[in-house]
């Protein structure tokens, strides 16, 4: 019972990072139609971000974590960001009237461009890389389980931006246009909107959850490679799917599922962890050929 | 650039021209290095001076020399293309003063090394690189002429021309093979020389382009098509009896072989039936792991020993399986999603490679020591005697995988032209549409991946025994989309296009081994812009060239031929209207 509790305590955090994740798969999705492979390129830039603002600027190392951590995640999301937007406007926006399959290969260009530029370029990342706990130490027991505190963060950053985001796209006049462009670029430039604006938008919000989530999640795995971002970048696609493309509540919830399969399935399942990911793998199979359009998705619409 | 040429005069153009050409010829007679580098002399005769020795220059500099005198005749000649010639050799030279300034200025440590330091001076690769810019900013002035027609010859001379072109393409491709030589101590700067030998074949075939000689030949040996295929292959066996034919050269060009064939078949399931495959090498690992097991591999769990033929041909039908499994989410999923279901695919088949599934694929330790393809005593891996000529060991599986693209080019290309073909295009392009015409989509598309997953199933097997093991790591997502991109870099839907592709990917890495920390970098960087720069790739379907140039596949203008239409069709109720009154 307790192996249980703990596997599902854990399956939440690992949801929850997939989420952050997931929500700027599914916005991106959304709004021009592209799977951005390379998203999950953003999480891992975001983490070494993050990693380099606790190597590189004097004095971090020794303030208190509630300094440290915010000068990181800063740090970890000016990073994520600005890689976001020079890849929408180099690499995506001059494709935007391509036949489909040259967006997403440029995209499987840019996420081994960027896995590369890092490994190549960022001090030592050939190896995985140690990230810093030494402010978040705490364990926090719940009943007869403990989890660390970073996971309890995790989860709940990861719920608090969700509904933040769903927020703004729901009330904000921004959040409509973007509403309009994904239903209609063409009619939305009539009235007034400017697509490319709210495409940046788009990659900006995606890429800051994601430098968020990296950041948190290096400090709650405590290791960082440079093909962390590839991994939890195709779970969070196949929680985005899962929860239906375009829906940012179901991109959460897909998530957390997600996180649940892998421990779980590593736990119960014959084979064990080394075979969890498989497990994830078939739930995205039979999601796709059985219910395309999610569990939350809207009722297929025919795309060519 | 575009813009910048355009701004070049009429009047400028031949003088531009003539000067870009005479900077090329000067540059090849200049110095190019002040100082002997420290690996040994590059280019050899580095520091060759001015004049010295005109007829000693030898590699890239010859090249330039060439180059330069036929950019001077080329401007001075009555040819209609001559703006597509010598904006070829433009192109042609500015590469190669390109990727030589850069590598001596980074071996050198610093620009000292191709300018002026300790009282030498080397301006060859700026003088050239000024050369390339001139000439390709001249031809932009000359303008570029339609690509004129070279006309139709007897038979019997037609088919000397297509021998002559053919043996002149071994040439090339051994050549090009065997630039530089094999990267490594023996040949330090391999990787710059085979590099500038490329900036050379492209400059070289770019003219013939504009000459109008490829298109010429690449029509006349439509027309003959048995007779052209026959002097191919010849050619192709043709390699080990040129400089190529050493053990290391015999063994690359096998590997490119298998990937080439493999790649033909991955462009049944994207080039012609546009179904996105990203896990497409799986098929390949499946095949190889099979065969593996019924050859009576010594780690295999399976203690049977099957002759490679027939090891080959189950595996073959077990990876067909396994293709119509993959295939069979396509009767539901389309597009983008396609290509996660299959990606995902390939991911489960990496992991459970990975963790010894069953026992049969050895896991973390491979199957080793996978016992080499034997027919009638003949051991292929071992060197053999032939026609006199001593062959390296390797050169039995070069033949082999000769046959094997061979059968796959045949496979591919009657498939297009046949009814099934058209139906996957037809789908590829539309698929509603495609229904509509009584296509039965669902059934073609398994069609395409049962078709594709066997072809990749076979080169597998052979993958397996050239190699002698079979491991997982061959067999990830980084070579799935390897093969993706050699389909696409040479052109969706195109046979030639996949072998150059292929050969493109799977050699450069060979010769760059002193870049081998860039090369996945270089390759997500090629990705990108191939899709910005050249989608339709380097050699592109007849129609698909037409639909991304907007033209008919006669290669005229779409806007020209439809406003013709109109036209005609208003002339024809106007003369209707008139003969009813």
């Amino acid at each position: 019972m307790t192996t249980l509790l703990q596997q599902i305590a854990n399956g939440l955090v690992l949801g929850a990072t997939i989420g952050l994740i997931a929500v700027g798969y599914t916005m991106v999705y959304g709004i021009i139609q592209l799977i951005n492979f390379a998203h999950g390129e953003i999480f891992m830039t975001g983490a070494f971000g993050g990693l380099a603002v606790w190597r590189f600027v004097p004095g971090v190392k020794d303030m208190d974590w509630y300094f440290a951590l915010p000068l990181m995640l800063v740090g970890g999301v000016v990073v994520s960001v600005t890689i976001a937007v020079l890849m929408e406007r180099f690499a995506y926006r001059p494709l935007r009237n391509a036949p489909r399959l040259a967006p997403l290969i440029t995209a499987l260009g840019v996420s081994i461009g960027l896995q590369e530029a890092v490994r190549i370029w960022f001090p030592d990342a050939d190896r995985s890389q140690s990230f810093p706990r030494e402010f978040v130490k705490t364990q926090v027991s719940i009943g007869p389980i403990e989890v660390p505190a970073t996971g309890l963060l995790l989860i709940a950053v990861s719920i608090a931006l969700g509904a933040l985001v769903q927020f703004y796209i729901n009330k904000s006049r921004l959040g409509r246009a973007m509403r309009a462009t994904s239903q209609d670029p063409d009619t939305a430039r009539l009235m007034g909107v400017n697509p490319d604006r709210v495409i940046v938008l788009t990659f900006v919000i995606g890429a800051i959850l994601a430098g968020v989530a990296g950041v948190l999640y290096g400090m709650h795995v405590q290791t960082l490679g440079v093909r962390a971002g590839f991994q939890n970048g195709i779970f969070a696609f196949t929680a985005a799917v899962l929860g239906g493309i375009g829906s940012l509540p179901g991109a959460v919830v897909g998530a957390f599922v997600i996180g649940m399969v892998k421990t779980l399935g590593g736990q119960y399942l014959p084979g064990g962890t080394q075979y969890d990911y498989v497990w994830i793998f078939v739930v995205l199979i039979l999601v796709l050929v059985f219910r395309p359009q999610g569990l939350f998705g809207e009722s297929e619409k025919v795309r060519a | 650039m575009s813009r910048l040429t355009a701004m070049v005069p009429r009047t400028l153009g031949r003088p531009l021209s003539a000067i870009g050409g005479l900077l090329l010829l000067i540059a090849a007679l200049l110095p190019w290095a002040t100082f002997v580098l420290n690996e040994g002399a590059y280019p050899e005769k580095s520091t060759l001076q001015f004049f010295d020795a005109p007829f000693e220059l030898t590699g890239f500099r010859w090249h330039l020399l060439l180059f330069g005198v036929a950019a001077l005749v080329v401007t001075f000649v009555p040819l209609p293309s001559k703006g597509r010639v010598l904006r070829a050799v433009g192109w042609g030279g500015l590469a190669i003063s390109l990727v030589n300034a850069v590598f001596i200025t980074s071996e050198g440590g610093g620009i000292g090394a191709i300018t002026a330091a300790d009282g030498n001076f080397a301006f060859g690769s700026i003088v050239g690189f000024i050369g390339g810019l001139a000439l390709i900013f001249g031809s932009a002035g000359i303008g570029l002429a339609e690509i004129p027609r070279l006309p139709d010859l007897p038979r019997v001379v037609e088919y000397l021309v297509l021998l002559v072109a053919f043996a002149a393409t071994l040439w090339l491709v051994s050549e090009t093979l065997t630039a530089g030589g094999s990267a490594g101590v023996s040949s330090p700067y391999a990787g710059a020389v085979f590099l500038a030998f490329l900036g050379m074949a492209g400059g070289l075939l770019g003219a013939l382009h504009g000459v109008g000689v490829t298109g010429w030949i690449s029509q006349m040996s439509e027309r003959h098509r048995a007779f052209s295929v026959i002097v191919l292959l010849v050619c192709a066996a043709a390699l080990p009896f040129t400089s190529a034919g050493t053990q290391y050269w015999m063994n690359v060009a096998g590997t490119v072989g298998i990937y080439a064939a493999t790649a033909i078949g991955l462009n049944i399931v994207v080039g012609l039936a546009g179904l996105l495959d990203l896990g497409y090498v799986a098929f390949m690992g499946i095949g190889a792991f099979v065969s593996a097991n019924l050859s009576g591999a010594a780690a295999a769990k399976l203690g049977i020993t099957l002759p490679f033929p027939v090891a080959a041909v189950i595996a073959a039908v077990i990876v067909g399986v396994f293709g119509v499994i993959v295939g069979s989410p396509t009767l539901r999923v389309r597009g983008d999603y396609l290509a996660i279901v299959t990606l995902a695919f390939g991911e489960i088949f990496t992991r459970s490679a990975q963790n010894n599934v069953g026992d049969l694929t050895g896991g973390a330790n491979a199957i080793p020591s996978i016992p080499p393809i034997a027919v009638g005593g003949l051991q292929f891996n071992e060197p053999i005697d032939l026609f006199g000529t001593k062959l390296p060991s390797g050169v039995m599986y070069y033949f082999l995988i000769t046959l094997l693209v061979a059968l796959v080019m045949a496979v591919f290309a009657n498939l297009k032209n046949s009814r099934i073909g058209r139906a996957w295009i037809a789908i590829r392009e539309d698929e509603d549409v495609a229904r509509a015409m009584g296509i039965k989509t669902g059934k073609m598309k398994i069609l395409a991946f049962l078709t594709g997953s066997m072809l990749a199933g076979l080169a597998g097997a052979v993958f397996a025994h050239k190699l002698g093991t079979a491991s997982y790591d061959a067999f990830t997502f980084l070579q799935s989309v390897t093969l993706l991109a050699a389909v696409i870099l040479g052109g969706m839907g195109s046979i030639p296009g996949a072998v150059m592709g292929a050969a493109l990917l799977f050699v450069l890495p060979e010769k760059l081994r002193e870049f081998e920390d860039y090369r996945l970098l270089l390759f997500g960087l090629a990705l990108i812009l191939i899709m910005r720069f050249r989608p339709q790739g380097l050699v592109p379907d007849r129609l698909r060239r037409a639909e991304f140039a907007g033209e008919t596949p006669d290669g005229k203008p779409i806007e020209e031929v439809e406003e013709q239409a109109v036209l005609e069709h208003e002339h024809e109720l106007e003369s209707s209207k008139g003969s009813k009154a």
